[in-house]
């Protein structure tokens, strides 16, 4: 079982650096933007994985501050490319 | 121990990255945003490094208010680097 959810965890790294390729290649700030969001909703499950893997489900908690924190950056980000704040 | 070693070398190329482009780009709201996901991945490699509260604070203050105040900072200045 170990090596499933290790498995799971490579899968979910390799999704991350793909979304890392637009991130960094991106024309827009729009698209890297939209990429950074993308690998933190990766990288809430990936830490998921890990607590499983490790057995210590106190790492769960991190992905709420996690998943809150990046909306809260993601609606900055946007309001300043609309031209809002 | 094998395994998270593995996770470490792969968190550890998430880091190095963005932190070059970050330092790189011309285009200073991407640079921020940049640096953020630098911040991220640092959070995970607390993480496997067996320090949550750590990462929890470095997700907090890293991917969360240091964005923000980037972006509040290009907002009042300008947004290319000359």
């Amino acid at each position: 079982m170990n090596y499933y959810y290790l498995g799971i965890v490579i899968l979910l790294a390799i999704g991350t650096i793909l979304a890392l390729y637009r991130l960094l290649r991106g024309p827009t700030a729009a698209d890297r933007m939209v990429a950074l969001d993308a690998i933190t909703n990766v990288t809430a499950g990936m830490i998921i994985f890990i607590a499983l893997l490790s057995g210590r489900f106190i790492y769960v908690d991190v992905t709420l501050v996690f998943a809150i924190l990046s909306f809260v950056g993601l609606i900055i980000v946007a309001r300043y490319l609309e031209g809002g704040i | 121990m094998m395994i998270f070693t593995v996770i470490s070398w792969i968190l550890a190329v998430l880091v190095i990255a963005p932190a070059i482009y970050a330092v790189e780009s011309k285009d200073l709201l991407s640079a921020a945003i940049a640096a953020g996901f630098a911040d991220l991945a640092a959070a995970i490699l607390f993480l496997v490094l067996q320090a949550p509260d750590v990462a929890i604070t470095q997700a907090a203050i890293g991917a969360g208010i240091t964005l923000a105040v980037f972006v509040y900072a290009i907002r009042r200045t300008e947004r290319w680097e000359k």
